[in-house]
């Protein structure tokens, strides 16, 4: 890079880097995919896979056919998309559901934004979302008490009868409910099923990436080894999360979930990993990452807490992603202190 | 074009327009005044047709004002009484939750003199469509579920099985369900007072 | 026939939603069904095309200074005349669209044909203006709301054409950005295609 290019947030300098860098994103998320195979089988398998495939024929639709431009499958990133958008769906999802939201991950969050870099948001996040708010009953209906056996491919008599028997009770929104009842978080947290070792090794609720908070540490190390991310954006989320969750938690220790549950629980650490430090919507500098990052922690927690909805990641994350360009603004790079690092 | 901007011109013209702008207006009320009245009667008696058995008076003209808490006199619930032959045959309450999660949601609920309920209908709501909108569907398990339970005798209680109580939530729409619950927990207590008054 | 035009303009190049985006307030609001949308278009053609004439009447001798305050005393009073009609006939229709009827007097769109087209022109001119502004609106409304219901509701013009759900998104607030986001995209392009063939 001899020219100096100036121009706003991302930088995406080329197909080479970007596809190495989303080629070690993937290899970070095989450990989450692993674990959700291991205890679901075929259904994560057929989940994950549709997904990517998904993603990827959409993406290259539209640049082929709908835009007449030279596709960029190649560089990986609807891939990543893909598998991000698996690990943020229920393994029970019916194949339509996974169709629907890999459709409105790349055709509506990230194509009519113009493509990879032009995104305001995440797309697998913006793709949550709309089909949380579209199908609450299927998207919050995981099998919570865990299923030992995957459902097979997209039978969704079998899913719908899982889906009869749990009802909506991911262990946060499970947690939550015991709460309103006036059950106290020590005794909640003796109901089967619910214990520190499990939600760190296999929790079993939620969507197909919350399962295993090893699976995502290993990743987040494996990604900050290999210099793909810096840790300020994640140490910032969980650093808030934990510390407003706590004081909560002290005030009213009836009231309120514990920040260790907090922390190890639902989306937050799959959040905080690989969705929050997505290079295209998140803050460039070291500051800009340190105050975003407390945005999602804050939202999350008042989210979790106070709201309707029992998870609250994906609305805080996707709210600081507005913020960004604000963040940027505010925070301008400064090429010579970047020059001098490398 | 237009006349001069002066003091005299621009008050004339303002009056005038306000003159009969308002004329307009008042001659419309007049003419819309009785099919709007009818309209909304006739909405309340379809609402009364519904939940309470058969009648053959006119429950609109027989409203009782009673108040869920007799702690307080001032909030009252409107009851229609339905006869038939002079006898009465059903009561049919108004209530009003404030707990909906759109908002405040009202409902009419449809009592035998004994305290059963007979029928239920939904007034007025702001629930999501999809989710808690569902209390508006009649056929509904959440809605049918009521009919037939008798509120007074405390046999129900009123609250949704995952707080506890005997009533079967909407999926995925616990708030609604619990509001719908308080709204009915009102008309119970507004039944109970009705009785207790015209003994 | 040339009159004719002013119509045609209202419909297509001078499309109240799509090409001039005035009045999102109510497209936005009121869109959740093709009926409650058709239904908004229709109260607003109404008023557009009685307060459109009246004011090319009256423009002549409203001095300047007070032009804005007296066409708004007509406009509103239009409006309450339509809320007093449809409350009276249609009173589910009226309950729907609830505060939104009375919020037409400050519909960007009824003024802005007022101060923009009817003080200059005809009554006639006025009146085929109102007509088509007021039909553009009403199909722009009808669109979204039926691209809203069909999707969120899997229903067209309330007739469910399955039983179960469809994406409650779209009956939410944000599909109402969304389908609006995509149909201006797509009235656009065929606008320009036309243009150019």
């Amino acid at each position: 890079m001899n020219t100096l290019i100036v121009s706003p947030s991302p930088h995406v300098h080329g197909k080479e880097s970007t596809r190495k860098i989303m080629g070690d994103v993937i290899i970070a998320l095989l450990p989450a995919v692993l674990v959700s195979i291991w205890f679901f089988g075929l259904s994560a398998i057929h989940l994950v896979c549709v997904s990517v495939l998904a993603c990827v024929v959409f993406e290259y639709f539209i640049q082929k056919v709908l835009m007449k431009k030279r596709s960029t499958v190649g560089d990986l990133s609807a891939v990543v998309t893909g598998v991000l958008l698996a690990l943020n769906l229920p393994v029970c999802s019916p194949w339509w559901l996974i169709l629907i939201g890999a459709f409105v991950a790349i055709g509506i969050a990230k194509m009519s934004f113009g493509g990879l870099g032009q995104n305001l948001f995440n797309p697998a996040l913006v793709a949550r979302v709309v089909l949380l708010v579209s199908f609450p009953v299927l998207m919050t209906g995981t099998a919570f008490h865990a299923p030992e056996t995957g459902y097979l491919f997209g039978n969704s008599d079998l899913a719908s009868a899982a889906l009869d028997a749990t009802s909506g009770a991911t262990p946060l929104g499970f947690v939550k409910e015991q709460l309103a009842k006036g059950v106290s978080m020590q005794e909640i947290m003796a109901t089967p099923g619910l214990s520190y070792t499990q939600l760190l090794f296999a929790n079993m609720g939620g969507s197909a990436g919350e399962l295993s908070a090893v699976a995502l540490i290993l990743g987040f190390i494996y990604l900050l080894c290999r210099r793909v991310i810096k840790p300020w954006i994640s140490l910032s989320i969980l650093a808030t999360v934990f510390v407003f969750a706590g004081i909560l938690y002290l005030g009213d220790s009836s009231k309120y979930v514990d920040p260790v549950f907090h922390v190890l629980n639902g989306g937050l650490l799959l959040g905080a990993f690989f969705m929050a430090t997505d290079y295209v919507t998140s803050p460039m500098t070291a500051k800009g990452q340190v105050i975003f990052g407390i945005g999602i922690g804050v939202i999350t927690v008042l989210i979790r807490t106070f709201g309707a909805y029992p998870e609250g990641v994906s609305f805080a994350i996707l709210i600081m992603n507005a913020t960004v360009p604000l963040l940027n603004k505010f925070q301008p790079k400064r090429f010579a202190e970047e020059a001098q690092k490398k | 074009m237009a006349i001069k901007s002066s003091l005299r011109n621009m008050v004339l013209v303002l009056t005038l327009v306000c003159l009969g702008a308002s004329a307009a207006v008042a001659v419309i009320y007049s003419v819309t005044k009785d099919p709007i009245a009818a309209a909304a009667t006739a909405k309340t008696n379809k609402a009364i047709e519904e939940v309470v058995p058969a009648f053959d008076n006119n429950p609109s003209e027989e409203v009782l004002n009673i108040a869920a808490d007799l702690q307080k006199p001032d909030e009252t619930n409107k009851v229609y009484v339905a006869k038939k032959g002079g006898e009465v045959v059903g009561y049919a309450v108004e209530s009003t939750t404030k707990k909906g999660f759109g908002g405040p949601f009202t409902i009419m609920v449809g009592f035998t003199p004994d305290g059963t309920v007979y029928n239920t209908s939904v007034l007025s709501h702001s629930e999501t469509p999809g989710l808690g909108a569902k209390i508006t569907d009649k056929s509904s398990h959440f809605i049918t579920q009521w009919n037939g339970k008798n509120l007074t005798d405390g046999s129900v209680n009123l609250s949704v099985k995952k707080d506890g109580g005997d009533i079967d939530a909407i999926t995925a729409s616990t708030i609604s369900s619990r509001a719908f619950c308080d709204a009915m927990e009102i008309a119970a207590n507004v039944f109970s007072n009705i009785t207790s008054e015209n003994k | 026939m040339s009159k004719f035009k002013y119509l045609i303009d209202g419909i297509v190049k001078n499309n109240p939603t799509f090409v001039l985006v005035l009045g999102m307030c109510p497209t936005l609001a009121t869109t959740t069904s093709a009926v409650n949308g058709m239904g908004m278009g229709l109260a607003t053609m109404a008023v557009l095309l009685c307060s459109n004439m009246v004011i090319s009447l009256l423009a002549p001798v409203i001095p300047n200074k007070v032009r804005i305050p007296c066409y708004i005393v007509v406009i509103a009073a239009f409006v309450t005349v339509v809320q007093l009609v449809m409350q009276a006939y249609t009173p589910g229709l009226y309950e729907t669209l609830g505060i939104f009827i009375p919020l037409i007097v400050v519909n960007c769109i009824v003024l802005g044909r007022a101060e923009a087209f009817a003080n200059k022109h005809s009554v006639l001119e006025s009146a085929l203006d109102g007509l088509g502004i007021g039909i553009g609106f009403t199909l722009a409304l009808t669109c979204i709301g039926l691209v809203r219901e069909v999707l969120g509701n899997l229903s067209a013009f309330e007739n469910k054409f399955s039983s179960s759900d469809g994406m409650l998104v779209f009956v939410l607030a944000p599909g109402a950005f969304l389908v609006l986001g995509y149909l201006m995209v797509l009235f656009n392009k065929l606008k320009d295609r036309k243009k150019k063939a």
